[in-house]
């Protein structure tokens, strides 16, 4: 059973999480406390393993999978059979499938899941959920070793099998139409996610014990948060991102304090060294400083929020603003192929309700296609001047120009203007200069350009301009 | 000190604490490995109350260190007490002794102002130390704590050493307004205190205010639930639910409807910007009857 531990710890760190050897041997001390069964291991290495309630997620599918599925699959190697999801359950539901025509409040119309679906929503029937989350797995056949790669496409396969979309459809409809309260619509809203969920435990225990501790490990790092590219991010890692963020930049802000108070000693300060020198009848022994000035950067940001981009650009003004007090003066503005500043949007204080307001609002896009050489030119004509001088200027993008114009000499006239000019690029540096990407003509300009995919680096170029 | 985990949980709802099997466990393993124990949780779900009760049911002493900004080691675990050694110096001088005796005189226990860290270590006694909102602190305080923490003793310069006879219970809590570094965390046990279930909850209603009746607890305890899945600035604690029960038993109503609910709101909520969110949606959230 050591051995497990140690190869458990392995894989957590390969899903992210920073577990260190001492934390590993508590846990074996702990497990040998409280013994094996099965409650009371999982707590033991839970509290002694993962720091953090973010990584709680990771930490018990990882348990699951590894300590549940995996053994699993090997004693069914052994014994010569695959032990998947039972068959007989399936058979069970889709008879029941079938007789939903008669519960289909006299609809009528063909025996759909999506019916079924609606029902198991609104009764909050959860084994029928479970029953519906196996049949849209099965739906599938047997995926292939590399499938794996492309799990969440497999899983909305999945779901369109047993009639998902229609299903939100219908229950939004009801929503409506009967004025169902919070309450019960929030219900609707957990029966869903489980049922989500559920279809995607299924996969990642099938592509286990189908193919082993190999599927295993890539599950793990494609679980590593840190470590995803932004524009792969599905609906619920965007949400745990963002929380991540606010953590990251509490975490920046208190290592530029410590920073700061290390040179903290400015000029002598006469009047003070004087009064002090009183109490030792007139010797200055002690010398005392002034403070030394906080240099606060001004920061101007630049936002692509076209496509793929916009994740990253919201990422990055939820980072900066939460951490505006280390600036001087924050100014945003918004790009798609117009340009409109949104800095007023964040006067209050709820980040979240600024950042839709300003996305709704503004008027940054005309084509929707991005277009920089436009956007530099109003830029430089409409705002720059009320920019100051000693401000660092962030462009947020992609730099895919879509074929058209560049403008390169207004980005120059913007970076004669302002103290430095940084790039955050949020695609891969190999798919720069390539199709579209005319990132080496406006580099000569900027200060540096950075690649910025992931929220590991995110941290690091924030601490660059800190 | 319990020979189980069951044992630990029963003696801790004997002292009016009702836990779950798992926060048992972890509060266990705490004790038998000697680990401090790191509480981190919303406000209001019974960190403080984890450390208090615990010293009540291992029959030890509580030693509190309440942490805030600018907590310094003086503050937190020894200082010596200037004004009475400059006493002892005035009556020294008239004695004329030289300068190595005067040492020996000054720097002794007894002119050693014990803080609470100091006082934890060197007690003859088994002591439970709470280090209270450990968020607050600054960083270097968090990593003055690690000394101790990880070798339970202390170095005073004049004096040497000092090793706790007894490893103390340490528990430290944090509302996690601040991120600890790593180190730190290492050294810990980790508890997070969530929200109670509802049946948790409903229990401790009950047990908090005798003569409730059930089903308004039901009621009470359901609205919070659904009141907790709300984005708002700051959740109803378990303190707030029983606030308000009590302030709608004293009001004297049987069930709760909308009115009530908005007269009181102000109990459960504590930010206006909150409260206003709650208002109009009030008989939305309410319990279906």
């Amino acid at each position: 059973m050591e051995e497990k531990i140690l190869e458990f710890g392995r894989l957590l760190r390969k899903g992210g999480l920073n577990v260190s050897f001492s934390q590993i041997a508590d846990a074996l001390r702990a497990t040998a406390e409280v013994g094996f069964q099965f409650e009371d291991f999982y707590h033991a290495l839970a509290c002694t393993m993962i720091c953090e309630k973010a990584d709680k997620p990771l930490f018990d599918k990882m348990f699951r999978l590894f300590f549940l599925t995996l053994p699993a699959s090997q004693h069914g190697r052994e014994n010569g059979e695959s032990q998947l999801v039972s068959t007989e359950n399936t058979g069970h539901i889709i008879e029941l499938a079938r007789s939903a025509e008669g519960i289909g409040q006299g609809r009528g119309g063909g025996a759909s899941p999506a019916l079924l679906l609606v029902k198991a929503v609104q009764d909050g029937n959860y084994s029928l959920l479970n029953q519906l989350a196996q049949l849209a797995f099965k739906s599938l056949g047997n995926p292939k070793r590399k499938d794996l790669a492309n799990l969440e496409q497999l899983i909305v396969q999945a779901k369109v099998s047993i009639g998902w979309y229609e299903a939100v459809n219908r229950l939004e409809r009801i929503r409506e139409k009967e004025k169902v309260n919070e309450s019960t619509y929030s219900r609707w809203l957990e029966c869903l996610n489980y049922l989500e969920d559920r279809i995607k435990e299924l996969l990642e225990e099938y592509f286990v014990i189908t193919f082993g501790q190999d599927a295993l490990e890539e599950i793990a790092s494609a679980a590593n948060l840190r470590e995803k590219e932004f524009y792969q991010l599905n609906n619920i890692e965007i949400d745990e991102i963002r929380k991540r963020i606010t953590k990251l930049a509490r975490k920046l802000a208190s290592k530029y304090a410590r920073r700061y108070r290390r040179a903290k000693h400015g000029e002598i300060d006469m009047r003070r060294t004087v009064r002090n020198a009183l109490k030792t009848g007139g010797t200055p022994v002690c010398l005392r400083y002034r403070k030394k000035k906080l240099s606060k950067p001004e920061i101007v940001l630049l936002c692509d929020v076209s496509g793929s981009v916009a994740v990253f650009s919201e990422f990055m003004l939820q980072l900066v603003y939460t951490i505006q007090n280390r600036f001087r003066s924050v100014r945003s503005f918004l790009f798609v192929d117009r340009i409109e500043e949104v800095t007023n949007y964040f006067h209050n204080e709820d980040i979240e309700a600024a950042l839709q307001e300003a996305f709704s609002k503004a008027n940054f896009s005309y084509s929707g296609f991005s277009d920089f050489g436009k956007v530099f030119t109003i830029f430089a004509t409409k705002y720059l001047n009320s920019i100051s001088p000693k401000s660092t200027l962030i462009i947020l993008g992609d730099a895919r120009n879509n074929w058209r114009s560049d403008e390169r000499d207004f980005l120059k006239q913007i970076s004669e203007h302002v103290r430095k000019v940084l790039w955050f690029n949020p695609q891969p540096q190999s798919a720069w200069d390539t199709e579209d990407s005319i990132m080496k003509v406006y580099a000569p300009y900027c200060r540096q350009v950075f690649e910025c995919r992931n929220l590991a680096q995110l941290g690091e170029v924030i601490e660059a301009i800190l | 000190m319990f020979g189980s985990v069951e044992e630990l949980q029963k003696k801790l709802a004997a002292c009016d604490y009702l836990t779950d099997r798992h926060v048992a466990t972890i509060v266990y393993l705490a004790l038998k490995l000697q680990k401090p124990l790191l509480v981190e949780g919303p406000a209001g779900v019974g960190k403080t109350e984890l450390a208090k009760v615990l010293a009540q049911a291992t029959n030890s002493r509580l030693i509190r260190l309440q942490c805030y900004e600018g907590l310094d080691e003086a503050k937190a675990l020894y200082e010596w007490n200037y004004q009475k050694q400059l006493l002892r110096l005035h009556v020294a001088q008239t004695q004329s002794k030289d300068w190595e005796e005067a040492k020996q005189d000054i720097f002794t226990p007894e002119f050693l102002l014990r803080r609470p860290l100091l006082e934890a270590l060197s007690s003859e006694e088994p002591v439970v130390l709470l280090i209270d909102e450990v968020d607050k602190s600054d960083e270097e305080f968090e990593s003055f704590l690690l000394e101790i923490l990880s070798d339970y003793q202390v170095t005073i310069p004049e004096l040497g050493t000092v090793r706790s006879n007894h490893i103390p219970v340490v528990v430290l809590t944090s509302n996690s307004s601040r991120e600890f570094g790593d180190a730190l965390k290492r050294r810990c046990i980790h508890l997070y205190l969530d929200y109670p279930t509802f049946e948790r909850e409903l229990d401790i209603i009950h047990l908090k205010i005798p003569g409730i009746k059930d089903c308004l607890a039901q009621q009470i305890v359901s609205f919070v639930q659904v009141l907790r899945k709300q984005r708002l600035k700051k959740a109803p604690s378990i303190a707030e639910t029983i606030d308000w029960a009590r302030s709608i038993m004293t009001l004297g109503s049987k069930v709760i409807d909308e009115e009530i609910v908005q007269g009181t709101l102000s109990i459960l909520l504590k930010y206006q910007s909150d409260i206003d969110k709650v208002y109009n949606k009030v008989s939305s959230l309410l319990p279906e009857k």
